[in-house]
């Protein structure tokens, strides 16, 4: 095989002898990311990573959904740790369905996101405290604003999310000295115009 | 980056007879209403099929659509160059992860995914099996393939998939910059020194043909476009495409002095629309099928980058880890 690329050229390429077939998790697990665009607003899901562990997941979130826009704090948690809620339909909405329980086990802290329109991303609306995802969503009601139509709810243990740390802000501001990757920093049309008067007095 | 010319699988008339009419009508009562698709809600199993393969082409091509460009970091001319081409590269290399989830969300696994793609059973787009012989062959690219791309994924942003639209969003956004960084690039070289000119001129004269092919042949109108249309899977015909770009970019390519190798290319007055001689489709389905100058190289290059990150990727593991589809 000869290439153009001097560098691949040296890599001396083997023959393709049999198929590679990948191995069940071997692009591990998933992780779904939530990004804080700007400082007050609410946390939004983003999109998922593939990891080994939320240390890297976290890695890779910030490079992919850190990178280009203005963000400030990411969290993570695995896809399996996340309660997911039916999804409804018209003007129903999850907590129509969801009945009052009262719970006295021990109690830990649920992070709680909302879905207000399909099509949209999941949202952070607020912790409670609650013995288990049903508990949560049943905590979760009293709280919520009835004008508001959810058509869904997902439950993360805050002890499943990892959060980026406040005293680490340093890490989001990425973006002054990179204006390279900004389309504003490409103008061309005075070099087009003058091209276009040379060609037209030649 | 990735054109139409979308290969989707063959299907008949019964695949979709065989659904719950019911299900299938509030399903098609949901596009209508302009609503879109989230993985968690009732779909016929043509419609999934269709995107996986869809989604999955698409991340490839932004794959290997990384290594024309890749090739050329070393050699950018300047650092302001080789900064903006690195940048480029990554976010090429960011959408395929994007998209990787997305076709994810409908049951296929990443794994599986990178297997067909170097096993040689998944398509790619046809463009990136031709070589970039000098730096102007990778402006063209960065400027008219991106522009190309950008055409028919501002059309499928606007689909019936949740996951899938939003992940455009997010490319549609990155590659303003992409766009915007290829034209700088190629006005530099058009209006600079003869040899300069020339080298841009041969660019373009070598990447016109499989710039024609990256919209896909002519859509036939058939049963199973229509449904593809009906669903919002395809969102404009090939054909549609190839127009809008050309009517976008051509008066761009020829104010810069630069000419098109197609003596046929002109708009016709009284349509509205452009002609141009019809493009060798049989060169196309050659080079879609294996034969093109890099196909080969393409595939290598990825198969060895699988074969060294495998030991990587099984240290990492970990025998809890239990794999559950992605949410959104």
């Amino acid at each position: 095989m000869d290439s153009l690329d001097p560098r691949i050229q040296r890599l001396n390429f083997p023959k393709w002898e049999k198929d590679l077939e990948k191995n069940h998790l071997d692009q591990l697990e998933t992780y779904e990311v939530f990004v804080q665009t700007k400082e007050g607003k609410p946390y939004q899901h983003e999109g998922v990573v593939h990891a080994s562990n939320s240390d890297m997941a976290f890695l890779f979130a910030k490079e992919q959904f850190g990178r280009r826009y203005t963000c400030t704090g990411m969290w993570i948690a695995r896809s399996s740790d996340v309660s997911v809620s039916q999804t409804t339909e018209a003007d129903k909405s999850v907590y129509d369905f969801v009945e009052a329980s009262a719970n006295s086990d021990q109690l830990e802290s649920c992070e709680v996101f909302h879905l207000y329109k399909r099509g949209k991303q999941h949202r952070h609306v607020g912790a409670v405290q609650a013995a288990n995802y049903e508990h949560a969503l049943s905590e979760s009601k009293k709280t919520i604003d009835e004008q508001k139509t959810v058509y869904n709810v997902w439950v993360i243990k805050s002890s499943d999310l990892l959060k980026s740390a406040e005293e680490d802000k340093v890490i989001w501001s990425t973006l002054p000295e990179k204006q390279f990757r900004d389309a504003i920093a490409y103008k061309g049309a005075d070099k087009i115009k003058e091209f276009k008067e040379k060609q037209a007095n030649s | 980056m990735y054109g139409g010319g979308n290969i989707f699988e063959p299907s008949n008339h019964n695949d979709v007879l065989n659904e719950d009419p019911v299900k299938l009508q509030e399903f098609e009562a949901r596009i209508e209403r302009g609503e879109k698709i989230e993985p968690s809600d009732w779909m016929p199993k043509l419609y999934r099929k269709q995107l996986i393969r869809m989604i999955e082409q698409h991340a490839h091509s932004e794959i290997i659509g990384a290594l024309p460009e890749g090739t050329w970091i070393t050699r950018a001319p300047g650092f302001k160059r080789k900064l903006a081409l690195m940048a480029k590269v990554q976010d090429e290399v960011g959408h395929a992860q994007l998209l990787y989830s997305a076709a994810e969300t409908l049951g296929k696994s990443r794994e599986d995914m990178i297997s067909d793609l170097i096993n040689g059973k998944s398509k790619y787009s046809n463009i990136f099996n031709y070589p970039a012989y000098t730096w102007a062959d990778s402006c063209f690219i960065s400027w008219l393939v991106d522009a190309g791309a950008i055409v028919n994924q501002v059309a499928n942003s606007k689909g019936s998939y949740g996951p899938y639209c939003r992940a455009l969003e997010r490319i549609c956004i990155e590659e303003s910059f992409h766009l915007k960084y290829g034209h700088h690039c190629v006005i530099h070289l058009a209006t600079g020194t003869p040899k300069q000119r020339q080298m841009m001129q041969e660019a373009v004269d070598r990447w016109w043909a499989p710039m024609m092919h990256f919209f896909g042949p002519s859509d036939k109108i058939s049963v199973h476009t229509e449904i593809l249309m009906k669903w919002k899977v395809k969102m404009a015909s090939n054909d549609d495409c190839r127009q809008q770009f050309l009517d976008m970019y051509v008066p761009k390519i020829w104010e810069l002095g630069l000419t098109v190798p197609d003596t046929n290319l002109k708009k016709n007055e009284e349509t509205g629309m452009w002609e141009f001689t019809e493009p060798d489709w049989e060169e196309f389905k050659r080079v879609i099928n294996g034969d093109g100058p890099c196909n080969e190289e393409r595939l290598a290059v990825r198969r060895m980058a699988e074969e060294r990150g495998q030991w990587v990727r099984n240290a990492l593991k970990s025998a809890d880890m239990k794999y559950v589809t992605p949410l959104a």
